[in-house]
């Protein structure tokens, strides 16, 4: 079962509607976890969501807590919470991509995905990454073709993924097989 | 019996009725057994209770009326705080015993002439909102919205005579949405373009406009098309609200069946063209009509993006209630299926005070001036009708 923590986004049941492409799925607000529910998940995924990862602390405290023993997935803000976990800076962008469409492309070297292939995926961020970040056994392994923002990251020992775009939006090309590949890592 | 009769009949009679456009033309609703005023009490059995039946027999078995948009926040759980407000009732259903097929040309004449005051006093001016427009652009820039329309609201003090109203109003503009209430302290006139929930059987769509352009000498549908193609910033918009709405519906709808029907299309109307999309799935089984309008409610496309937090944001910042401006107008059938608008382009009169709210949205590449003379532009073409 995956459960997956709502942020109260206009796109969380999209991501819902994905992720049942592969298993049963759980979902619920941030403020109002089923802990048993959670207990049982598998594999844990952190929704898109308004505003930054330090206005969800209860997020954060579910991310330390689950560390390593279950997989991880974050999109959006929830790809900036594991980040900001992590001791990376969100930070607000010159350019704001809501509703835009671009190319990323795998730059990782020990990606689930091929180095150098491109992927056309939605965006809809306000905040991304500060660099230079580094986490133990963490590697960003996509990034905007044109501004090379962070766009993915990838920790293959604790099985944690992000994406900083949008899988589940009609404007990201072959979304099922990405989310699908994380899941079956 | 001509279509004119009708009219005539209806307004002689002094019966409330109601006018909502239909495929062909409008059908016309009167002799109202039961008028239900909802609260935030009564609302959630009154919507459980209509399509308890199960059966439609005739084609009255329906009830027919709106949601104001307070009353569809609560719904949410989004609370607004104590506002402006002209104790207008939060939401009114009719249970109709007549509905009669009319064409689409409605031709009346009134009665009696009224003399309409024409002068309209605007809520806010264009320093407000431009203070209002950098807030929430401020707000975009953090993350906590992605899109967020701010409300104008355009008052004067005047009868109307509200057929007359609706009748020179479909004549120059044929929304598909378009509606009009007669009841005896009020009147509302919609030539509302946007259908927010089509529900028959088991199967549900959603219509979402965004993006209009005004009509030219030079353009057509192709040319149009091409422009909000190559708009980045209407392409933007548009994007979001297809996400949104297919969220929505997947709140509802079986997993892996919503699915986008039209995407991106352009449909021509008399002074405009609007970019639409036509997004539709399978309902789950079980999913009661009070599911479907609160998944579905208040329609995102004239709110902002994402839903709740964009709807706090703008409830903490109006300090008028906006009454019907952006609930929904529509039916709810014995069998459970639905159709719904969002009511905007209206004119609400209450009291012998007209009001009409218009809204433009605020992206981040969105400019004041041109926002504000954008309201000012939707809101004269109902303004007109007052000469």
């Amino acid at each position: 079962m995956i459960y997956i923590i709502d942020h109260k986004d206009s796109f969380t049941h999209n991501v819902v509607h994905q992720f049942e492409n592969f298993d049963d799925v759980y979902c619920d607000n941030f403020n109002d976890i089923k802990q048993s529910k959670l207990n049982k998940a598998k594999v844990v995924v952190f929704s898109p969501g308004p505003g930054s990862p330090k206005d969800y602390p209860n997020s954060s405290k579910i991310y330390k807590e689950l560390k390593g023993k279950k997989k991880i997935i974050g999109i959006c803000l929830g790809f900036q919470q594991i980040l900001y976990c992590e001791r990376g800076k969100i930070v607000q962008q010159n350019k704001i991509y809501h509703g835009y469409q671009s190319k990323v492309k795998v730059t990782g070297n020990n990606s689930l995905f091929k180095k150098n292939q491109k992927f056309t995926v939605g965006r809809y961020h306000s905040l991304k990454l500060q660099e230079p970040f580094a986490a133990k056994n963490f590697e960003i392994t996509m990034r905007c073709d044109i501004s090379h923002t962070a766009m993915a990251i990838e920790n293959n020992i604790d099985k944690i993924y992000g994406f900083q775009f949008h899988p589940e939006s009609f404007l990201t090309e072959n979304g099922n097989l990405l989310i699908k590949k994380i899941l079956s890592a | 019996m001509t279509k004119l009769d009708h009219l005539k009949e209806i307004t002689e009679s002094k019966k409330p009725f109601i006018i909502y456009k239909s495929n062909k033309g409008f059908d016309l609703f009167t002799n109202f057994s039961k008028k239900i005023i909802l609260t935030n009490k009564n609302i959630k059995n009154f919507i459980n209770n209509v399509s308890k039946n199960k059966s439609k027999r005739k084609d009255t078995d329906l009830f027919i009326g709106f949601f104001g948009y307070e009353i569809l926040n609560n719904l949410i759980g989004v609370k607004i705080k104590k506002q402006k407000a002209i104790k207008f009732p939060k939401g009114i259903f009719y249970k109709p015993e007549k509905k009669i097929k009319l064409s689409t040309r409605l031709n009346y004449k009134p009665i009696e002439s009224i003399r309409f005051n024409k002068n309209f006093k605007v809520n806010l001016n264009q320093d407000s909102y431009s203070n209002i427009f950098n807030k929430f652009k401020k707000k975009i820039k953090s993350g906590e919205t992605y899109q967020i329309k701010i409300c104008t609201k355009y008052k004067n003090a005047t009868q109307i005579d509200a057929l007359d109203f609706f009748c020179r109003l479909t004549k120059t503009n044929i929304a598909p949405e378009a509606f009009m209430i007669k009841d005896k302290n009020y009147s509302i006139i919609s030539c509302s373009p946007e259908n927010l929930i089509t529900k028959k059987k088991n199967f549900i769509t959603t219509k979402p406009i965004a993006g209009t352009l005004k009509k030219t000498n030079k353009l057509n549908k192709a040319k149009a098309l091409a422009f909000f193609k190559k708009n980045i910033k209407e392409t933007k918009e548009h994007n979001m609200i297809v996400d949104m709405e297919r969220s929505d519906l997947s709140k509802i709808c079986k997993s892996g069946s919503v699915k986008i029907i039209k995407k991106k299309t352009v449909e021509e109307y008399k002074d405009l063209y609007h970019y639409v999309s036509l997004i539709g799935g399978k309902l789950k089984e079980k999913v009661s009509s009070l599911d479907i309008i609160k998944a579905m409610m208040p329609g995102g496309s004239v709110i902002g993006c994402p839903k709740i937090s964009t709807l706090n944001l703008l409830n903490t910042q109006e300090k008028e209630g906006r009454n019907i401006y952006t609930g929904s107008f529509g039916y709810i059938n014995f069998n459970g299926d639905m159709r719904f608008n969002i009511i905007i382009r209206s004119i609400l009169n209450y009291q012998n005070y007209s009001e009409i709210s218009v809204a433009s949205g605020v992206v981040i590449d969105s400019n004041a001036k041109h926002e504000f003379n954008e309201n000012y532009i939707k809101a004269k073409a109902l303004m007109d009708l007052y000469k």
